[in-house]
């Protein structure tokens, strides 16, 4: 029993670590957005309140505390204020299943007069063995913060915009899902700490009709195995956080704000954190799956470790195996910031989508190339199978 | 003292029938469907305590990320005052509606009759089969062997489901006025 | 089973972290005279003329029926993916591309079916 609410203890306070994590980013997400937007129109952006503008959004924050609140008079309670509350879970239970940086393990240690005993950590909140599976299933509720949010409104523009923003996303979760279809026959498993363990190593080695070719300066990385399945991927995944090109649900043209337009205040950044936490959600799979995860290229996973040990940072096994684990989740960080970065990049760069155009786009075009990709894969695949 | 499978087990179960009754309650439909979900999510945990995650994963993805989804999209095409009035007067509708809970009660009866005296017969799980990977893995072997001709059967009963869908919706009348 | 109780808990955190910001916020704000124009349905300004209670198209009910039996069909795939390469290794792989061959045809057939009965054109 002892044991047992430890284990609880000590979950529940590295999901918790996770969502801080994930609210923390998001400040400085929005920050980047509209610095990097204002670069690209040749403007200045957010750059008075301290050094670059960076406390803009601290000042935003404590602005929209102090917002009226407001709620609309034919509004239905549960779901006006239930919605937002939805928004912040889905993201966060997503990016909690996923490795943010390598296991490690603590030797025996005294601290606080006790004898702590050794552990095997993982950087994950939680691990049900089946990874993807869970992920897709738990972020494909993410549909039902949009519908509570426009049904709760009592509004026309708020109620078109969730239906527009479901169906959009229950679309373009078909192609998502099918596109991984073929990194997962690839790869032989759901469990990501294996998909990454396997992308690891470095000369890139293939099976091509029985003959066994490596090509010496390319990691061993998903997306040479399944490029078109990681195209469908990214793409899909801007549709599925209703990002531009994609963003129908609040083409302001059309329907004022979409789903949030009644919102004001807190409860519509918790929606952009919802937003932003499901664009981290997409970037960190798509950097577990194609990109190789938190492991580095051209280094081998060891040589960091020695590198620590011996370049004298940490003196003690246990400091010195957790600052590898730090080194391994930065860079994981730096690949998933890598995405949000074509995320802002594309979204200043594209125009909007027709919403015929965008229903044409999920089921003739991205629907069957993605079946393509996974037949494909499977045909070369029985042909010829890949050495492990 | 429960032991946290256990207190999981009654915990979810206790959930998905408060809200299992929710669904049925609520004069409000989007209310039901809502409650639905939550429903939906614990019998996936349930799925989870049986270590059957594959399964869970499953639950989440299909019947609340997709049926229930459908429901609430559905809930919002309707005019829901005039749909009520429409279902809820007429000797008809009342005969139909009898019928059904007649039907669906009789069968819950004969279900309870015929297995209460019996013992359950639980095969115990093979010892191969611990982790989630595995387990998925021993589903896919059997699904593609043993229930292989199901599982094309399927293919075609969804197939079948599409082609109907599309039909139904290009029929007008009913409650529904023709705009 | 701790990892899936620490889960619920944490969904009870979210959940409860949620609600304060929303209780907190709303505690905050200055709360003026309600207003009746600032009470109706945001219409960019113009009094509103339908209400959310008007009907929308059927597509989005057919978009999603299709979503359903699509997802479905896709999430066969997944234990097929997960040992197709267990079946290739013993010498079956012939047979596993066969079977999913021919549900792979009939989802095929499907999507073909419903892109040449325009349900999936939008400006029907």
């Amino acid at each position: 029993m002892g044991k047992d609410v430890f284990e609880i203890v000590v979950n529940c306070v590295k999901m918790l670590l996770i969502f801080l994590v994930m609210v923390q980013l998001v400040p400085i997400l929005v920050w980047l957005e509209r610095r990097v937007s204002a670069f690209m129109q040749n403007r200045f952006g957010p750059n008075r309140v301290g050094p670059l503008g960076l406390i803009q959004l601290l000042a935003d924050a404590v602005k929209f505390l102090f917002k009226e609140p407001f709620f609309p008079e034919k509004g239905m309670a549960v779901m006006y204020y239930g919605a937002p509350i939805m928004a912040l879970i889905p993201g966060a239970l997503a990016l909690a299943a996923i490795p943010l940086g390598a296991p490690f393990h603590l030797e025996q240690f005294t601290w606080l007069g006790r004898e702590w005993g050794p552990y095997d950590f993982i950087m994950q909140g939680y691990d049900f063995g089946v990874g993807i599976v869970i992920v897709l299933g738990v972020s494909s509720l993410g549909a039902y913060s949009l519908l509570m949010a426009g049904w709760g409104s009592s509004n026309k523009y708020s109620l078109l915009g969730a239906l527009r923003a479901s169906a959009q996303m229950v679309s373009y979760e078909l192609a998502l899902g099918l596109s991984l279809v073929g990194i997962l026959m690839v790869f032989n498993t759901f469990s990501f700490y294996d998909i990454i363990a396997q992308q690891t190593g470095m000369p890139l080695t293939f099976n091509f009709f029985g003959k066994v070719h490596s090509i010496a300066w390319l990691p061993n990385w998903g997306i040479f195995f399944n490029p078109l399945g990681a195209l469908i991927f990214f793409c899909a995944s801007f549709a599925e956080t209703n990002r531009l090109p994609f963003d129908l649900p609040e083409a302001e043209g059309e329907l004022v704000a979409g789903f949030h337009t009644e919102y004001g205040g807190f409860a519509l950044l918790m929606f952009y954190i919802g937003e932003y936490g499901h664009m981290m959600v997409a970037s960190a799979l798509m950097a577990t799956f194609y990109f190789g995860g938190y492991t580095i290229p051209y280094v081998a996973n060891e040589s960091v470790a020695n590198w620590v040990s011996s370049g004298g940072l940490a003196t003690h096994p246990n400091w010195a195996a957790f600052l590898t684990s730090l080194i391994f989740f930065l860079v994981f960080l730096l690949k998933v910031f890598l995405f949000l970065l074509i995320y802002i990049w594309v979204r200043w760069t594209l125009p909007r989508f027709r919403y015929d155009q965008l229903m044409d786009l999920g089921w003739k075009t991205m629907l069957p190339w993605a079946l393509f990709n996974t037949v494909l894969t499977a045909v070369w695949l029985a042909f010829s199978h890949r050495p492990v | 003292m429960l032991s946290s499978a256990d207190f999981l087990f009654y915990f979810l179960g206790l959930v998905s029938l408060v809200f299992g009754l929710g669904v049925v309650l609520f004069r409000n439909p989007i209310y039901s469907a809502l409650c639905l979900v939550i429903t939906m999510i614990s019998v996936a945990g349930i799925f989870g305590t049986l270590d059957a995650w594959f399964i869970a994963g499953v639950q989440l993805i299909v019947y609340a990320g997709a049926v229930t989804v459908l429901f609430v999209m559905v809930l919002m095409l309707f005019d829901l005052k005039h749909e009520m009035k429409t279902f809820s007067k007429g000797v008809i509708g009342n005969g139909v509606k009898l019928a059904a809970s007649g039907v669906l009660l009789g069968m819950l009866g004969t279900y309870i009759w015929a297995t209460y005296a019996t013992e359950p017969t639980f095969k115990p799980l093979p010892a191969a089969a611990t982790s989630s990977i595995k387990a998925t893995k021993d589903l896919a072997t059997s699904l593609f062997t043993t229930y292989i001709f199901s599982f094309e059967v399927i293919g075609i009963l969804l197939l079948v489901i599409a082609v109907g869908a599309v039909t139904l919706s290009r029929i007008t009348g009913g409650t529904h006025h023709a705009d | 089973m701790s990892a899936l109780l620490a889960f619920l808990i944490f969904v009870g955190i979210l959940a409860g972290f949620g609600a304060f910001l929303i209780i907190l916020s709303s505690s905050l704000g200055p709360r003026p005279k309600p207003n009746p124009a600032k009470n109706m349905p945001y219409e960019s300004g113009v009094a509103g003329t339908e209400t959310a209670e008007s009907r929308v198209s059927v597509k989005f009910y057919l978009t999603a029926i299709l979503f359903i039996i699509f997802d479905i069909e896709i999430i066969f795939m997944y234990p097929w993916a997960l040992s197709f390469m267990d079946f290739v290794k013993s010498g079956q792989g012939m047979y596993i591309l066969g079977a999913m061959g021919i549900f792979i045809f009939l989802f095929v057939v499907g999507l073909i079916w419903e892109v040449k009965s325009k349900a999936l054109d939008w400006n029907r």
